[in-house]
């Protein structure tokens, strides 16, 4: 039992740190990551540079999620800025120091990738210029990228209801925003997404380990998942691999692009 | 406590050499207009949060080589921020280094650190003991480093 429950509470940790909800750690990084870290958003630059678009969606591997099939653990949109040669910007949410609640940031591409990764390689989607077109004015203006942010955060967020909202959930529903202006709620640009296919992926998440995730992160929490899939343990949210996954079999998205 | 601030439409950076001193000036004049800041604790952006940035540096030519190993030799508080003083121990040459904002890490770098200086593509990065106390970013690292909260 002792066991079980250290268990319980290593894969809460881990599941803590997935995605975008870290824990403040007060310590300087480590130098070699910095380097590395910098390096590689340097590399994306000049990927991003030499892709043509305007737009393109870009994740980091913050964590290894291997143990639930995924490679990427976070997402944001990055642009390059209009009339400014080649300065790129991402547009992402984060979670709080593992708190209850996340914002909206705007940050270059250093910061995206400073992070204490897991790899120290990124994938890129590069979407239809159409969608580029639609993203990009709505990615210049805060007040259209809060429109539907939703501060309660949890890293576990199910994707069909609106209690709380994830960092990669905020992404795809505000390209769903873009694309269809008219629906202004999150529930229905949840319709549209479900409407265009979209399928999140299932997490097996066993009861013990949910219990450990609710009782020691404020970032989990389980509540918005419908009963009969929760107690059969199958936890469905918004992941990298999804979203990368849909962009490609709708035509919203080209193929995954990687920098190493 | 927020250690970044930085606003790069802002940057504005002069470069001169002093041919008399051999000391070359590097300047990063940071303009603050507008909510370009990060607050802490923010995000998990933890690193980042947590890794002061130069915002200017006086050195002489070549003391920010690969390798050159300063001590601290004075840590002070200025208008633009936390000025360190380095001192090279095999000849004694000097950095002023100015970090901008509060710099969360300072506490712990003490008069005496021994401090490494790395050079790479997108800058320097000074470490003591393996982890980095301050960034010092180039152009191609300026260019790459920008943070704005959006939503309160």
């Amino acid at each position: 039992m002792v066991k079980a429950v250290f268990t319980a509470v290593a894969l809460a940790a881990a599941l803590t740190a997935a995605q975008a909800g870290r824990p403040c750690e007060q310590q300087a990084p480590e130098a070699s990551n910095v380097l590395r870290s910098m390096e590689l958003a340097a590399r994306t630059q000049t990927r991003l540079d030499a892709s043509g678009a305007q737009v393109v969606v870009l994740a980091r591997a913050g964590q290894n999620l291997s143990a639930y099939g995924l490679r990427w653990s976070h997402l944001g949109w990055a642009y390059r800025l209009p009339g400014e040669g080649n300065a790129w910007r991402v547009v992402h949410k984060l979670n709080h120091c593992g708190t209850a609640s996340a914002a909206l940031y705007r940050q270059g591409l250093g910061e995206f990738f400073l992070d204490d990764l897991y790899q120290y390689e990124a994938a890129l989607v590069v979407p239809t210029p159409e969608l580029q077109a639609q993203l990009l004015p709505l990615l210049l203006d805060n007040q259209r990228l809060a429109q539907l942010h939703t501060p309660d955060y949890s890293m576990v967020a199910y994707p069909w209801a609106q209690r709380y909202q994830q960092s990669n959930q905020w992404a795809i529903e505000t390209l769903a925003l873009a694309m269809e202006p008219g629906a202004t709620s999150r529930a229905r640009v949840q319709a549209w997404l479900q409407f265009k296919g979209y399928q999140p992926s299932t997490l097996r998440i066993g009861a013990l380990t949910r219990l450990g995730a609710r009782m020691t992160a404020a970032n989990v929490a389980f509540d918005d998942h419908p009963s009969d899939k929760r107690y059969s343990d199958r936890i469905e949210t918004v992941t990298v691999d999804s979203v990368f996954s849909w962009l490609g079999r709708s035509g919203l998205g080209g193929s995954v692009q990687l920098v190493r | 406590m927020h250690t970044l601030r930085h606003d790069t439409k802002a940057w504005k950076a002069q470069v001169w050499i002093s041919m008399k001193t051999s000391i070359v000036v590097v300047s990063f004049a940071l303009a603050l207009t507008g909510p370009v800041r990060a607050h802490g604790p923010s995000s998990d952006a933890s690193a980042v949060s947590m890794l002061p940035v130069a915002v200017s540096v006086a050195a002489p030519v070549m003391l920010l080589s690969a390798g050159a190993t300063l001590t601290v030799l004075s840590v002070g508080a200025a208008a633009e921020g936390t000025v360190w003083v380095l001192e090279r121990a095999s000849d004694g040459a000097r950095a002023s280094i100015t970090l901008s904002g509060q710099v969360a890490g300072g506490a712990s770098v003490a008069v005496g650190t021994v401090v490494v200086c790395t050079a790479f593509s997108a800058g320097w990065v000074l470490s003591a003991a393996g982890k980095a106390i301050a960034y010092i970013p180039n152009q191609i690292g300026q260019a790459l480093l920008y943070n704005e909260r959006v939503t309160w």
